[in-house]
């Protein structure tokens, strides 16, 4: 059985320098998989080479098998991926429920025309304010974006990724600007997301919260892969202890 | 009477040539500088077309195909530029436009086309046609706003970036915004053509292209009912100030500097602000 | 010889080019504004030179009273005209610049008559061989000394002295100006002054080769500018400058081996949105 995804010799460089390098990694289903590594680490290319919002110089990118590293990031998210940015990016000019709607209604989206003969969106709206309550913000549904705080939003990154049904849901950095509590929340909140066949990659900042929720984790440094394992086994690595203390001496 | 009907007919056709542009800037949020062109497409497409025999009910899909197929063709490369680049870009195309026209004899070079045949219906039912294309493209316009499609043309005016994380064809989209844009902008030169009976490369310049901008954004942006009313006045405003002759231009320019300056979001924009207040202070 | 000539024909044209367009750069970078009323500040630049010129007899001071005269008005133009509306959508600002620009030469139609004016006696007329036997008149040689001098001038006071090297930091990198403690709103002042002036000197230069000035004189700098800070690469002013000579060069050329097909302004589009195409942020990236 082959994994869900897989990663294999992947490489991004900007000019001269290589942000990914020869990585290889896979994932497979139902997986919670932490992503960590000191700052600059190149942690957030590897996941847009992922996305595709970056194009690999070599190496390939295989979601259940097929090969999507030439799809437009579109098109992915079409195929089952989905992507929770770090830096909140929500629709302003709609509701936190529209912005939620609006992925819930994917399948209208594969063609202008289909999109185009669909006038209900009265499933999706209610999907959407599920996925709300789901994450714990049903309060703001009806309120736009620029009326909430930053929390609210990490939230709404993660229903809006949901509502896409993905096969394998991708994070990037969703606790950080959180305070403590908040972050504990959201990150046993994630934890429950890797279930029903759905495998969840969680890049992360925090230390101390991934090492807590995710069974396996993959290091980087300096854009190669230093450690890929269980989490208890990655941690105890010497190699990976030292790039932490090295990369946060300097 | 008959100076009347020529008046209303202006409008309607003013009325279509905005909505269009609206599917495109304000729906999709391309801004275009450029869609005099396809107008003029569509134009010298159903002049040709009537000169050749052919009735003007039969010259309008063939007006509409030819502007929506450059509009395609210049959508494709739009694609490739975004914001005030793709402003200019498509500026460019309202002078690259007037350009080759004026050097091809085919289309009457500078003198342009004169002696247009008049609608084999009569000018009354020229007034008809107008007004029913009008209102048929307004109806499309509002089912394309209420459908998913005007949803996805929301997000992407929006954000682009993020409509396409939300599993949304964005170039496909825009594409589809450009040809239905362009076609509609293409039937209303036609009928242009058959309500003036002359037409030359100067009436599809640049200054036509922001004329028809400023209908669409002085009325509200992505509002149909805004730029119904912005198009239907701002039309024949020029014709009413032909009293104070001298000055109606001054009063145009200064009139869409004003209405920018004190009202940027437009007629639709203003009007829901005091419905808004309104029901606050009830 | 037809091949020196039209590269010296397009060289002055890209000199006034850049005269121009370079303003429209600054407030560009700066605000990321469309100005097209910039090209009404170039027509009343125009304006004030043959007026003085004809009334003192000296260009020099008509230069003067014209880039001073006109730099102000560029500023009063920011603070009613664009200050307003800067946190609005770009196109709200675009439009009501358009606006702005028909008002403007509706104004001067209606205070200086429709034909125009000319100078009572043109300065700067005589022909002089630049070499190679290619006859210029003094005025197309103090076209391209002036551009080169100005942007000379520019370039030392931005970085020699401290209100340029601030202007510097502000057109780079506006946030980054701002949280060094750099007065922003000062910096954009005086980008509108520097622009405006800039944008009346090459309409006093333009008047004097036309020996004319005309209402609509600055409807095809209007747009051509815009083409050249995009082509340009917007906001950046190595590319503004490179942008305004290869257009003004390509122009001379294209007229004469292309003219049958384009005419001049289209064929500058044309060039536009090939270039576009091949590197969709301009010949330079705006910095």
């Amino acid at each position: 059985m082959s994994a869900l995804l897989s990663v294999a010799g992947v490489s991004v460089r900007f000019g001269g320098v290589a942000a990914v390098d020869d990585v290889s990694l896979e994932v497979g289903a139902d997986q919670l998989l932490g992503i960590i590594g000191p700052n600059g680490a190149g942690k957030t290319t590897l996941m847009r080479a992922i996305t595709g919002l970056v194009r690999p110089q070599a190496g390939r990118v295989r979601l259940a098998g097929e090969d999507i590293t030439d799809w437009s990031v579109d098109r992915r998210v079409r195929a089952g991926l989905a992507l929770g940015q770090q830096i909140v990016r929500p629709l302003r000019s709609q509701t936190l429920a529209a912005n939620v709607a609006l992925a819930a209604g994917k399948r209208h989206m594969a063609s202008p025309l289909a999109a185009l003969s669909h006038r209900k969106r009265d499933a999706e709206m209610a999907r959407a304010r599920e996925l709300l309550a789901f994450v714990g913000i049903a309060d703001a549904a009806e309120a736009f974006p620029g009326e909430v705080p930053l929390g609210y939003l990490k939230y709404l990154e993660v229903a809006r990724a949901l509502a896409l049904q993905p096969r394998l849901l991708l994070l990037d950095e969703p606790l950080a600007g959180l305070n403590q509590a908040e972050a504990s929340a959201m990150a046993d909140l994630i934890a429950t997301l890797a279930s029903g066949g759905r495998s969840v990659l969680l890049i992360e900042h925090n230390l101390r919260e991934v090492v807590r929720t995710c069974p396996v984790l993959y290091v980087q440094d300096q854009g190669r892969r230093l450690a890929f394992g269980d989490s208890d086994e990655v941690m105890a690595d010497p190699r990976v202890r030292s790039a932490y203390l090295g990369g946060e001496a300097a | 009477m008959a100076y009347e009907i020529i008046i209303a007919t202006t409008m309607a056709i003013a009325v279509l040539f905005a909505l269009s542009l609206n599917v495109i800037t304000g729906f999709c949020g391309q801004i275009s500088l450029g869609h005099a062109a396809f107008y003029g497409i569509g134009a010298y497409t159903g002049a040709l077309l009537t000169k050749a025999g052919l009735p003007l009910i039969a010259a309008l899909a063939p007006a509409a195909l030819s502007a929506g197929a450059i509009g395609f063709v210049v959508g494709l490369a739009s694609l490739r530029v975004r914001h005030d680049f793709l402003a200019i870009t498509t500026m460019g195309v309202s002078f690259l436009f007037v350009g080759v026209v004026r050097k091809q004899d085919v289309l009457g070079g500078e003198i342009g086309i004169s002696g247009i045949p008049a609608a084999e219906f009569g000018r009354p039912g020229l007034l008809a046609l107008a007004v029913g294309c009008a209102v048929v493209f307004a109806l499309l316009a509002l089912h394309i706003r209420r459908s998913w499609m005007g949803f996805a043309f929301e997000s992407i005016a929006d954000d682009e970036d993020t409509a396409r994380i939300l599993g949304i064809d964005v170039p496909r989209f825009k594409l589809w915004a450009f040809v239905i844009g362009t076609a509609g902008a293409g039937v209303a030169g036609a009928l242009y053509a058959h309500n003036v009976r002359y037409i030359g490369p100067d009436s599809f310049g640049f200054v036509e292209s922001v004329t028809v901008l400023a209908m669409v954004i002085v009325g509200g942006i992505g509002s149909v009912w805004g730029v119904v009313l912005a198009a239907a006045v701002l039309s024949v405003l020029p014709l009413w100030f032909q009293v104070i002759d001298d000055y109606k231009l001054l009063m145009y320019g200064a009139l869409l500097f004003l209405a920018m300056r004190f009202m940027p979001d437009g007629v639709a924009g203003q009007v829901a602000r005091w419905w808004a207040a309104s029901r606050r202070g009830r | 010889m037809l091949f020196a000539e039209l590269v010296v024909q397009g060289v002055v044209q890209g000199a006034i080019y850049a005269l121009i367009a370079l303003g429209l750069t600054l407030v560009y970078g700066l605000l990321r504004i469309l100005h097209v009323a910039h090209a009404a500040l170039f027509t009343l630049g125009g304006y004030v030179g043959v007026l003085v010129t004809n009334h003192t007899g000296s260009l020099t001071l008509a230069l003067g009273a014209a880039m001073l005269g006109v730099g102000v008005l560029g500023m009063v133009v920011y603070r009613l005209a664009y200050r307003p509306l800067l946190e609005r959508p770009p196109f709200v600002a675009l439009i009501a610049s358009i606006g702005l620009f028909i008002a403007a030469e509706e104004v001067y139609r209606i205070v200086f008559g429709s034909f125009g004016l000319s100078f009572v006696s043109p300065p700067l007329q005589q022909q002089v061989d630049i070499g190679g036997g290619i006859l210029l008149s003094q005025a197309r040689i103090a076209v391209v000394a002036m551009a080169v001098g100005f942007l000379a001038l520019l370039a030392w006071l931005s970085g020699h002295t401290r209100t340029g090297v601030a202007w510097r930091a502000t057109v780079t990198d506006p946030k980054m100006a701002e949280s060094c403690g750099i007065d922003i709103e000062k910096v954009r002042y005086l980008n509108f002054f520097i622009g405006s002036a800039l944008a009346a000197a090459a309409g006093v230069m333009v008047a004097l080769l036309n020996n004319l000035v005309e209402p609509t004189m600055g409807a095809v700098p209007s747009y051509k500018a815009l083409a050249i800070i995009v082509l340009g690469g917007l906001g950046s002013v190595r590319g503004t400058l490179l942008a305004a000579l290869a257009l003004g060069v390509i122009e001379s050329f294209g007229t004469v081996y292309a003219g049958h097909l384009l005419d001049r302004d289209a064929l500058a589009f044309a060039f536009l949105i090939a270039v576009l195409m091949l590197r969709p942020q301009g010949l330079l990236r705006g910095a």
